[in-house]
């Protein structure tokens, strides 16, 4: 051997027995593990894309043995959502209220999309539009008009909303902080959770379809999160949650919820649009 | 005299001063089978230091002569990226479905409005029986399409794999010291040279019958499977670092700004999903050429070709 690949191919005595025990070893471990790897991602593989290789008899026979075997759907289920759960503890480990998200000037703002799942819902539920908080320490309930929240302090800032899909929009918000609100009507002792939720939005055919998320406290008292009521200085539109929405540019857009009619506060976790549909739950940027 | 110089029967062959490892190494090679007057049980040497005095004689009954060329980890961590890989790739391909950012004015026609999209169509007009549309693509490459959420699950579960596996790759290379055979040489660009005429030669040299020999190489790997090799702990890296930048743009903001912007990101993370696609066709075309004894070393960790891969 040369200076040169000194090191680059190291040469050995290996006893015959011993060599051809190891290199047994080793290739009774690779099968072992290629089949296993396979058989994994068989478990958690969606059924439609099973059906594309195998083909739609054969995909069922094999699920059909994989569950007789122990590893049925559910279990993949709770397997790949341990996955997500994962994902979002690092997520809110990481999570510092002191830092502060990016902003930026107005010549940033790009246009931002009407993002709503189902139809965007009629002008007409703003003049009636009312929102209640509950859970608080005062232990009554308290509704509230858009004149109610005027005397809390106004804040602007010029964000990105990301959205899960991918894409993202820089716009300039406006409204009240959240942890405002959280100071003028308490929650109730123990609570670690804002439930919100808007009752006005709709689904596809235009049926009502509430929709809610789940925010962490932490996050609610982030000096960012805002309720807003103003986009690039003009009132909210229904398209953009009219007339209050939660901006929290930590958080995923999924999270920024458009019309919000109700505040609960709660000790355990409430529910979540999209996390019951296969998403996360925290959602932290 | 270390021990081993004292164990040694001092009767025959010839002592050999200096550059003896290198001489020792052919001729041993040559005389595999034990010789009896060889007591059996001597203790496999490990690299006989250069100045000492070295006997020719089998000093190896029943030993073999290989190169190591592998640590475990890191023939454990390149077979754990085979699925990781592919599981990462393939949920990428649904995520990317969901928001594109290679767009184009939707066709009239084909009513596809992304490049990927126009891909899978160019393909599935030459496969029979499949619908050529903007969705053929990613539900024949990816996890489906509307699967969004299912895709995300994955992606996020493959990818602590994935870095947990590069910990392990790094860590092998380190224990192993196969980290050598990736540095940077300065001569690197003309072997790598050497190596691409050699490639585009080797076909019609073959048709044409006339000898066209690999480049000799003394060291584990050529220039350019040096560089290719090199550089997917960089890409691996830089995956990992566009993809969490877009992952925790608020909490890692310093690691966005590094790519520019957000779609900055996603473009760095889309092409080296491209390049380890260009990197994996001629790894798996190269090592079915070059043979079982490559193919062998990556799952057992030894090589029988002594003295260099070629040659």
């Amino acid at each position: 051997m040369t200076k040169e690949t000194a090191g680059e191919l190291p040469e050995r005595y290996i006893d015959e027995k011993k060599l051809r025990r190891q290199s047994r070893r080793d290739f009774i471990l690779f099968g072992t593990g290629a089949f296993a790897a396979l058989a994994g991602l068989w478990w958690i593989a969606p059924l439609g894309s099973k059906k594309k290789v195998f083909g739609e008899h054969t995909a069922d026979a094999l699920d059909t043995l994989a569950a007789r075997l122990g590893a049925t759907r559910e279990r993949s289920e709770r397997f790949q959502n341990r996955a997500l759960t994962f994902d979002d503890d690092i997520a809110e480990a990481l999570y510092s209220p002191n830092r502060t998200v990016r902003t930026y000037s107005k010549r940033d703002i790009t246009p931002l999309r009407n993002n709503y799942e189902g139809r965007t819902p009629s002008p007409d539920y703003i003049k009636e539009w009312t929102l209640t908080l509950t859970g608080l320490a005062s232990g009554n309930d308290v509704v509230l008009r858009l004149p109610d929240l005027s005397s809390l302090a106004q804040h602007e800032q010029i964000t990105r909303l990301c959205c899960v899909e991918g894409w993202s929009a820089i716009a300039g918000w406006s409204g009240i902080r959240f942890s405002d609100l959280l100071r003028a009507y308490p929650p109730g002792p123990g609570a670690k959770w804002a439930a919100i939720e808007s009752a006005v939005n709709l689904d596809g055919n235009g049926n009502p379809d509430p929709y809610y998320v789940s925010i962490d406290l932490p996050t609610a008292r982030h000096p960012q999160t805002l309720l807003a009521t103003h986009l690039n200085g003009t009132p909210l539109g229904a398209d953009h949650g009219a007339p209050l929405r939660l901006v929290a540019p930590m958080k995923l857009g999924l999270k920024n919820i458009k019309a919000i009619t109700k505040i609960a506060y709660t000790v355990d976790e409430p529910r979540d649009f999209w996390g019951e549909r296969g998403y996360s739950k925290y959602d932290g940027l | 005299m270390t021990q081993m110089d004292a164990d040694k029967p001092a009767d025959d062959g010839k002592a050999l001063t200096d550059s003896a490892e290198e001489a020792s190494v052919e001729e041993v090679a040559v005389v595999q089978k034990p010789v009896e007057e060889v007591p059996a049980k001597e203790p496999p040497v490990e690299e006989p230091p250069a100045a000492e005095v070295v006997e020719v004689v089998d000093e190896h009954p029943g030993a073999r002569l290989v190169v190591i060329k592998h640590h475990a980890l890191v023939r454990l961590s390149h077979w754990l990226n085979v699925p990781i890989l592919f599981a990462l790739i393939v949920s990428g391909l649904s995520i990317y479905w969901a928001s594109p950012v290679f767009l184009h004015k939707p066709d009239p026609v084909t009513h596809s409005r992304d490049y990927l999209a126009d891909l899978g169509i160019a393909i599935a007009r030459h496969v029979p029986g499949a619908k050529a549309d903007g969705f053929w693509f990613y539900d024949h490459f990816g996890l489906g399409v509307f699967n969004l959420a299912g895709a995300l699950r994955w992606h996020w579960l493959f990818v602590y794999l994935f870095l947990a596996t590069g910990v392990l790759y790094i860590l092998g290379l380190l224990l192993g010291g196969g980290y050598r055979a990736l540095l940077p040489r300065r001569s690197m660009v003309a072997d790598g040279f050497a190596m691409i005429r050699y490639y585009a030669g080797v076909v019609p040299m073959k048709i044409l019958r006339h000898p066209w020999p690999h480049p000799h190489i003394t060291t584990k790997y050529n220039a350019l499977q040096r560089g290719a090799y090199a550089s997917m702990p960089i890409a691996g890296a830089l995956a990992l670092a566009s993809g969490w930048a877009m992952h925790k743009p608020v909490q890692f903001w310093w690691l966005e700004r590094l790519f520019g912007s957000y779609d900055g990101a996603r473009i760095v993370h889309f092409a080296v999903m491209i390049y380890f696609i260009l990197f994996l066709v001629p790894h798996v075309v190269l090592v079915l050429v070059d043979g079982w004894d490559t193919m062998r070393s990556m799952i057992v960790g030894w090589s029988g070709r002594i003295g260099g891969s070629h040659d």
